[in-house]
């Protein structure tokens, strides 16, 4: 088997309170190969967003702890290198699309001028070669005139614009492992099903891994081949796309594909939810924390946290899976 | 796949002088500021102004064609007096300005992108040692501590002056390092420093332009004020220093040193503050969108 282009192992994120931990990211561990669309669902503030900055090493220095048996970039360790060694990868080997285009912009600069700074910065070169890679990089995403795209400013472009410009500043380098925070949550539909063709475009074009951050089950069945189901910071179900919306082990996952509304339901009571509300992250219950939301919790669902397990490489922790 | 379209730019120097040039006010503002600097400029080069201590005329000679402002008490041309105190007045103006921005861009991007750190503290606690000094005081204090050196009064005003754009950049960097950009640039692996330089700083460049525009007409104002004190200029000319010689010669009736730097100053100021009122204005964003 060969290496994975992102392989994270054992990642917990938790803030000390007292002689507290309240754990944001509790022990989750996955790998993506070159090549693969990995989706990363759950509710807002399940830790998504947190494991992505994590893997990046970007969340503050004070007040968070982080720890990982290892963030392995093409079999590399990144989780022990210096500041200053992983500046060196970041953008390079491993970049981020965020969710706002409109505000991850520089307002004073030309998307050319942004686009050039990273390749320079990362890979150098003549005046000219970055700028034909800094054009190139704009084409490859699906602008038809490049130049134009290049001397404007952020502000004159419309969302769907700013985030492909976007996509195109994450792939200047082509870096092996490409996180995507909910590039399409800011846009409409149209302009969400365009973003997300060039992202699997790129994805095969380059043998990009790419971790997909949502809440949105459709995008990621869309665009990925794996997807991965968090809750409180735990991975609760983790298997192939095609397995979870076909036949979802785990209760939360099963309710949350209840929750997707469907246009051929007229009734507008049709809509579903999960009872209950996410626990706060300051006093989870123990054992399974989704088990006080949990249709089939039995006690020992709130005693002992399930093991993570696997049944034809569908991982799930769940004592009693559908 | 054919592109949207890329949308007219509302920004740019070009946006900012066309919605300048629609400002009436602030048009007149800039030419007077132009008309003032030309005069400036030719005194520096050496066209004019050039006989402000030679005396070439009887004690305070009443306006004529030879001198169009009168003489003063020592029979020097007014006039000419008054073209070199422009050049005086622009002189500080640039240099204090030129000065006490930099050093507040600096100090209040240090303080803004290390809040709350010691370094924010240290220069949080210097501003507040500083503004909390009467300024005259202060300059009459770094006057008598240079023993007349000319300088005394620039760096008076640079070390008072720097620390209202210190904290109107340390609020807009604190401000800025929220945003998402500034997250991205890490995310591309920028270090701090360099990202403060060529990410933060430059987005508050239209707050530098307006603040400097007001630090500079504050500055030749005190100018005014401490050469009228005997706090200012030494070797050389102001309409600080004319309205000093005026203030005796008013009572007794010879009215031209006050009338020509006093409406100097009215008009050169008046412009000036139309000017960064109208830029203000012109280079705000979010007016620019509505």
């Amino acid at each position: 088997m060969s290496t994975p282009a992102l392989k994270v192992s054992q990642l917990s994120i938790w803030f000390e309170s007292g002689t507290d931990r309240k754990y944001a990211v509790d022990d989750i561990s996955f790998s993506i190969d070159a090549g693969e669309a990995t989706g990363l669902v759950g509710e807002s503030g399940c830790g998504k967003t947190m494991t992505a900055l994590a893997i990046l090493g970007l969340l503050p220095a004070s007040g968070v702890h982080v720890k990982s048996s290892g963030i392995e970039i093409n079999g590399k360790d990144i989780s022990s290198l210096s500041a200053a060694q992983r500046r060196e990868i970041l953008g390079r080997d491993i970049a981020m699309i965020f969710q706002q285009p409109g505000t991850a912009l520089d307002p004073v600069f030309t998307l050319g001028q942004q686009i050039s700074a990273v390749y320079r910065r990362h890979c150098g070169g003549s005046k000219e070669q970055i700028r034909q890679t800094m054009l190139g990089s704009l084409e490859a995403v699906g602008f038809s005139e490049p130049q134009e795209i290049a001397a404007a400013y952020p502000h004159q472009l419309s969302g769907g614009m700013r985030q492909l410009a976007m996509i195109a500043m994450a792939t200047v380098c082509k870096p092996a492992v490409i996180i995507a925070d909910e590039p399409t949550t800011s846009l409409d539909s149209s302009t969400r099903a365009l973003i997300l063709q060039q992202l699997e475009r790129l994805q095969t074009l380059h043998q990009t891994a790419i971790l997909l951050i949502s809440h949105d089950l459709t995008i990621v069945r869309q665009s990925c081949s794996k997807v991965m189901v968090m809750y409180c910071g735990r991975l609760l179900e983790k298997t192939d796309c095609h397995s979870l919306f076909s036949h979802a082990r785990h209760p939360y996952s099963a309710g949350l594909l209840s929750c997707i509304p469907r246009i051929s339901d007229t009734r507008p009571s049709a809509i579903n939810s999960i009872p209950g509300q996410v626990p706060a992250m300051a006093d989870l219950p123990p054992g399974c924390h989704f088990a006080p939301r949990c249709p089939r919790a039995e006690p020992v669902c709130r005693q002992s946290i399930p093991p993570f397990d696997s049944e034809n490489g569908q991982y799930v922790a769940c004592f009693k899976p559908l | 796949m054919t592109q949207e379209k890329v949308r007219e730019a509302e920004t740019g120097l070009g946006r900012t002088w066309e919605r300048l040039k629609s400002d009436h006010y602030g048009v007149g503002g800039l030419f007077v500021v132009v008309c003032f600097a030309l005069i400036a400029i030719c005194v520096w080069i050496g066209l004019l102004g050039q006989g402000w201590s030679e005396v070439s005329g009887n004690r305070w000679e009443s306006a004529s064609s030879e001198h169009w402002f009168g003489t003063n008490l020592l029979g020097q041309d007014i006039l000419q007096r008054t073209l070199f105190g422009t050049a005086t007045a622009f002189e500080v103006g640039l240099i204090v300005t030129v000065c006490s921005t930099i050093l507040g861009t600096l100090m209040g991007a240090l303080a803004g992108w290390y809040s709350h750190s010691w370094l924010d503290e240290i220069v949080l606690w210097i501003k507040g040692v500083l503004d909390s000094i009467p300024f005259y005081l202060f300059a009459a204090a770094v006057a008598f501590a240079l023993q007349g050196n000319p300088w005394a009064m620039h760096l008076a005003m640079i070390i008072s002056f720097w620390t209202t754009t210190a904290r109107i950049i340390r609020g807009e960097v604190m401000r800025l390092k929220q945003r998402e950009f500034i997250e991205a640039a890490r995310a591309i692996g920028l270090p701090g420093f360099i990202t403060v330089f060529r990410h933060v700083l430059p987005n508050t460049f239209h707050i530098l332009l307006v603040q400097g525009s007001i630090v500079f007409v504050a500055a030749i104002n005190t100018e005014v004020i401490l050469s009228f004190l005997g706090l200012g200029i030494k070797d050389g000319v102001s309409w600080g220093l004319m309205l000093a010689e005026s203030s005796q010669e008013v009572l007794a009736g010879h009215f031209g040193n006050f009338v020509a730097a006093g409406s100097s100053l009215f008009i050169l100021l008046m412009g000036f503050n139309l000017l960064a009122d109208a830029l203000q204005d012109a280079l705000d964003t979010r007016r620019a969108i509505i």
